[in-house]
């Protein structure tokens, strides 16, 4: 063997080792980008057109996938989710804080029933004299809750006594309702590994329990905190607006029950619904659209420091 | 070949076999058929059955109460009637305070006949004992405690908005200062909570007029010149008070602003009575509020009962909820029976029975009317009228 030859074959050698790891990790590179370029691409036709509440393609939908949606709808009676696109309001100038949407919640769908497990819940927005930022208090937390009340019954404990909360005086105060805002481009659903959460045509982002594996990573990618783990079940729990109820003509249940009409639920589709007139009559807000998330729970009276 | 990559060859192949099988026997047809999702989920989802069915539900049972309640400031709170499938939106609906009744409630079929006969003749007052308290069913939230109920809503709490005009706010009490300890239930009926405040003054006021009086006016009338115009009363009630016929009032010791009320209606023709009637249309204002102050002065005696009778009636009036208003405890805390809470409230002790047993009645047949007093007694039986009557005539009356 000549020092050529062994030069060569050194060479070749290596190119073949280097050369291949270098190709395989260029290969996964552009692989990866044309997947990731493709889904953000389907995702943008898709999320685009129903942000502004219109009608077409769910996020990560296909066109044809859309087709088959819209000719061979799920097998609801008397319901085609192609003809409906839910939206929700929260009217923060008219909630009393009673916290019946809670319970009501918790009866109809099932939720672990301790204040750490809620589907929808309650938040408190308090401004004392001087402060800049709001203390904001939430059923999850002890102290908000009445003592004496037991795990499974919820009233906010007025620790303002008098107005007053170490010694300063409570400038303004007000209630804000939370669910899932079943948004437009859902993080969650993006994240999800097995696809047990998905975009319905007609607005709620669902949870197949059967195929959900309990990973919690749409957990932690929810912008809003609106999901859970429901450690009865070992699946994820979330607000659907009460998908069962609104496909037979109901009214999600904590809009039953809210008494002051808070809570504002209809059809975008139909301009006389109760959501279509409050959006249209009101000026109103999404919880932190900077997110990207277009949500479709709009707010009604609610303060900057609301997210 | 070499052995080695037949190896390689035959792994790939049964890992292709094993996935292809995976595919087509784990994944669902129906993945893949709406998006990266099980299309059958959807309608698996919506499958399932609501528990909440709305007030509209309540009504083909509970007529009376749903009538009492869609007449009532918690229906007619909102002004926005709409009836959305079958949920009445807006208003506070049944379940807002008995949540959980369409799920935990008994089916019409499970539900013997005596009980549904029950449901459509149930009254307020009855409201801490029923539908709550249904052994095994969570049918409502906190029932033996209203307090705890409603002031769910009701409770002054900072952050909660103030009720104003065109404002969604609601009426919010600082308990302590409103009821104490008094349970809500005891004044407001839950179902049509606003309370006629003309039907019931709040002392002090002047019993004739109605008008609230300052503290320092606080004067009931003449006693002495109510003693002349005492004689006439006499014939049938009693030199003092104490009735001759045992179907006849006794007036001795009775609430002054009582009896000052009952000569009013009387006079007004709000209350009828043959006898009486024509007594009262002859008496001045001055002349009631004076004979009123004369009789409530005089000590009362206990006429005395069956005593049988008397322990029966014993255990009704603390279940019928008499105590509410006739004991001078109220409901919740011990205090003397018989004796009211209120002055505008007769004491029942130092009654005489068949008088007490007659008002019952008068009551049940509509031929005397009041607020509260006209439901308490159509729950009662001839016998529970007669085993009332008993107790409170026997009962102590200082």
């Amino acid at each position: 063997m000549t020092t050529q030859d062994t030069k060569i074959e050194k060479e070749a050698g290596d190119l073949s080792r280097r050369d291949f790891l270098g190709l395989l990790g260029k290969g996964a590179a552009c692989a990866g980008a044309l997947v990731g370029a493709g889904s953000a691409l389907a995702s943008a036709s898709g999320g685009a057109v129903n942000a502004l509440g219109g009608v077409g393609p769910a996020y990560q939908q296909a066109d044809d996938q859309y087709a088959e949606a819209v000719k061979n709808p799920p097998k609801i009676p008397n319901y085609n989710w192609t003809q409906h696109k839910w939206a929700f309001g929260v009217d923060a100038d008219l909630c009393i804080g009673c916290l019946r949407c809670v319970e009501a919640c918790k009866m109809e769908n099932s939720v672990q029933m301790d204040r750490n497990h809620t589907r929808t819940w309650v938040e408190r927005y308090v401004y004392l004299e001087g402060e800049h930022h709001a203390l904001v208090d939430s059923i999850h937390d002890i102290k908000n809750v009445v003592p004496g009340s037991n795990e499974t019954r919820f009233k906010f404990d007025d620790r303002y006594k008098d107005g007053q909360f170490e010694g300063k005086k409570v400038e303004k105060a007000f209630f804000v309702a939370k669910l899932c805002n079943q948004c437009e481009k859902p993080s969650c659903v993006q994240v999800c590994p097995t696809g047990a959460t998905y975009k319905s045509v007609d607005g709620p982002v669902l949870i197949d329990t059967k195929y959900c594996i309990g990973c919690q990573y749409c957990v932690q990618a929810c912008p809003y905190g609106a999901r859970s783990l429901n450690h009865q079940r070992g699946t994820a729990e979330k607000c659907n607006w009460c998908y069962h109820r609104i496909t037979k003509g109901l009214q999600p249940a904590c809009v039953e029950v809210c008494p002051t009409g808070t809570r504002i639920f209809g059809d975008r589709m139909d301009p006389e619904s109760p959501v279509s007139e409050f959006i249209r009559n009101n000026k109103v807000n999404v919880l932190q659209p900077a997110m990207g998330n277009y949500p479709n729970v709009f707010y009604k009276g609610i303060d900057k420091e609301v997210f | 070949m070499h052995k080695h990559i037949v190896r390689l060859l035959t792994l790939v192949a049964i890992i292709a076999v094993v996935a292809t099988t995976a595919k087509f026997s784990v994944i669902q047809d129906t993945f893949h058929q709406y998006g990266h999702y099980r299309g059958a989920s959807v309608a698996q989802i919506a499958a399932k059955l609501p528990q909440h069915q709305g007030s509209a539900s309540c009504q083909s049972c509970h007529k009376e109460i749903y009538a009492e309640w869609s007449s009532g400031i918690h229906r007619k709170a909102h002004k926005d009637n709409k009836v959305v499938g079958t949920v009445i939106k807006g208003g506070v609906n049944c379940e807002v305070c008995h949540n959980g009744p369409a799920g935990n409630h008994p089916s019409k079929e499970a539900m013997p006949l005596s009980i549904e006969d029950q449901v459509t003749t149930i009254t307020h007052l009855k409201h801490t004992t029923h539908p709550a308290n249904v052994a095994d069913r969570n049918l409502m939230r906190d029932p033996e405690d209203m307090r705890i109920l409603c002031t769910n809503c009701h409770e002054k709490t900072v952050g909660r908005p103030l009720r104003g005009k065109d404002k969604g706010g609601v009426p919010q009490v600082a308990v302590d200062g409103h009821g104490g300890k008094a349970q809500c239930n005891s004044c407001h009926n839950p179902h049509s909570p606003t309370i006629n405040f003309a039907a019931i003054p709040r002392a002090p006021v002047d019993p004739i007029t109605g008008k609230a009086l300052p503290v320092s006016a606080e004067k009931s009338g003449d006693a002495g010149a109510g003693r002349s115009v005492a004689a006439m009363c006499s014939a049938c009630h009693g030199d003092t008070g104490v009735s001759v016929n045992p179907e006849w009032p006794n007036l001795a010791g009775q609430n002054d602003s009582y009896l000052a009320n009952s000569l009013k209606a009387f006079k007004a023709g709000e209350r009828k009575n043959d006898l009486m009637s024509p007594m009262a249309a002859g008496l001045s204002d001055a002349d009631m509020r004076n004979v009123a102050a004369y009789f409530s002065r005089n000590s009362c005696s206990v006429p005395g009962g069956d005593k049988a009778q008397a322990e029966l009636g014993k255990a009704k009036a603390a279940a019928a909820g008499c105590v509410a208003c006739h004991s001078s405890g109220g409901l919740r805390n011990p205090g003397k029976d018989g004796v009211s809470g209120a002055q505008v409230w007769p004491n029942l002790a130092g009654q005489n029975a068949g008088y007490l047993a007659l008002s019952l009645k008068s009551f049940q047949d509509g031929s005397r009317t009041h607020a509260v007093m006209t439901s308490v007694a159509k729950t009662l039986s001839a016998s529970d009228i007669d085993n009332l009557a008993a107790y409170y005539a026997t009962v102590s009356c200082k």
